[in-house]
């Protein structure tokens, strides 16, 4: 009866109701659309990057647990390794990130304010953004590993959705607590839209109205300290697409071309990402509370 | 059956059977502007485009106003069947799907492409009252 029961909670938890889960594309650029008050996500994604002589190739996956606490309040936690080929495979921490759209209706611009707080040690790569000079793609995990850093990153997420285009621009400044690097400074800006305007009424997955695709481009801006600059930093340019596998779920794909010497020559990242929705509401419902 | 089979199909459906709102009443704070009151629906010449509108309330709506879209009184979300909601013009409903209403839990839809809201509206306009109240559905 015990395990029933515990059958009864899991499903009544985690039983998929129907819900849009399509995704905007982007790995790195941030748009304005907040995650469902109510509704959780859960994303993992890789970050593989192609080495240049001198580099090793590496995978870099991690997790995401994105939660909707209200229509204009989205929190997010992640957990994140790294896998560099002829070396190791390491947790490299996690983020905990809270963005806030302080505008309650569409504008032609609508900001989000963007707050998260890191615990990462060096040998992380999965490059959610760019900043400073990017990670260090020489050194061993042995020797990255031991370096610790507590950082607070900030982000002015700018969005704009014209007719079926969404516009996303944002501007990145990270505060090292553990060290005295300075503020640096990273930003990312990306262009989307869906492949067809119209939804069908047949309820089919490989039609255009499933796939958004896109181009994103991201890179460091130096820091405080070394001079705020775009030399000498990575940076990627990525064209992006996500395909709505089901009501629930998402797949993303993305192929990043470095642009400079500090930059991987392709970085390959891939995502699957599954809604449940209502999820604060059932898990309340389980604990007897009313909502 | 076995009682906790029972008590999992009994709880399944009522998620998908929650009840209807019919006392919702309309945020006083949530107006359309002037402009988009008066915006004419593009595919009101297509009403073949409903049934992808359909889809798309399915997928998108249909969690809190039901698949009918009759509202559920727990999350407090407006039963589009009734006339207030009804009678408001393409334009109010495409902006009110556009902004959503944040202080009341509705979130924006703006990340829908604009044809796409439009066939939600057409679709909204289909919505008939079916439960025992539909005869008067002031109530």
């Amino acid at each position: 009866m015990r395990v029933a029961l515990l059958q009864f909670a899991f499903l009544a938890v985690f039983v998929a109701i129907p819900c849009s889960a399509q995704e905007s594309p982007f790995f790195v650029t941030y748009t304005h659309h907040m995650e469902e008050p109510g509704n959780l996500e859960i994303e993992t994604s890789s970050t593989m990057g192609i080495p240049r002589s001198g580099q090793k190739f590496y995978a870099a996956p991690y997790m995401e647990v994105e939660y909707g606490l209200t229509a204009q309040w989205t929190t997010e936690l992640y957990l994140e390794t790294s896998s560099v080929w002829g070396d190791s495979t390491v947790f490299t921490g996690w983020r905990f990130e809270n963005r806030y759209k302080p505008l309650k209706r569409e504008h032609w611009i609508n900001p989000v304010l963007y707050l998260e707080f890191e615990n990462l040690n060096e040998a992380s790569r999965i490059q959610k953004e760019i900043e400073g000079g990017g990670p260090d793609l020489i050194s061993s995990n042995r020797e990255l590993r031991g370096e610790h850093a507590h950082e607070l990153e900030t982000k002015l997420i700018l969005s704009s959705d014209v007719h079926d285009w969404n516009i996303s621009e944002n501007f990145i400044a990270t505060k090292n607590l553990s060290e005295s690097e300075g503020v640096e400074f990273g930003y990312a800006f990306g262009v989307s839209r869906p492949l067809a305007r119209l939804a069908s009424g047949a309820n089919c997955r490989f039609c255009r109205e499933n796939f958004i695709a896109g181009i994103e481009m991201y890179g460091g801006l130096g820091s405080t300290l070394d001079g705020f600059s775009a030399r000498g930093t990575a940076h990627y340019i990525a064209p992006v697409v996500s395909w709505a596998v089901s009501d629930n779920a998402t797949l993303r794909l993305s192929t990043g071309f470095g642009l400079t010497d500090q930059s991987n020559p392709v970085l390959l990242r891939i995502g699957y990402s599954y809604e449940l929705a209502a999820f604060g509401s059932r898990v309340s419902r389980l604990f007897g509370v009313k909502r | 059956m076995k009682p906790a089979r029972v008590v999992l199909v009994v709880f399944l459906t009522s998620i998908f059977a929650a009840g209807q709102n019919p006392s919702y009443r309309q945020d006083p704070q949530w107006i359309a502007p002037a402009t988009a009151i008066a915006k004419a629906n593009p595919l009101a010449e297509k009403p073949e485009t409903a049934a992808g509108g359909k889809k798309l309330f399915l997928r998108n709506c249909a969690e809190c106003h039901g698949p009918n879209g009759a509202g559920m009184e727990k999350k407090h979300s407006a039963d589009l069947q009734l006339p207030l909601v009804q009678q408001q013009s393409d334009g109010t409903l495409f902006w009110k799907i556009t902004n959503g209403n944040a202080p009341k839990g509705m979130p924006s839809f703006s990340r829908i492409p604009e044809l796409q809201r439009w066939q939600l509206v057409l679709f909204l306009r289909t919505l008939k009252a079916t439960g025992p109240d539909a005869a008067d559905p002031a109530k």
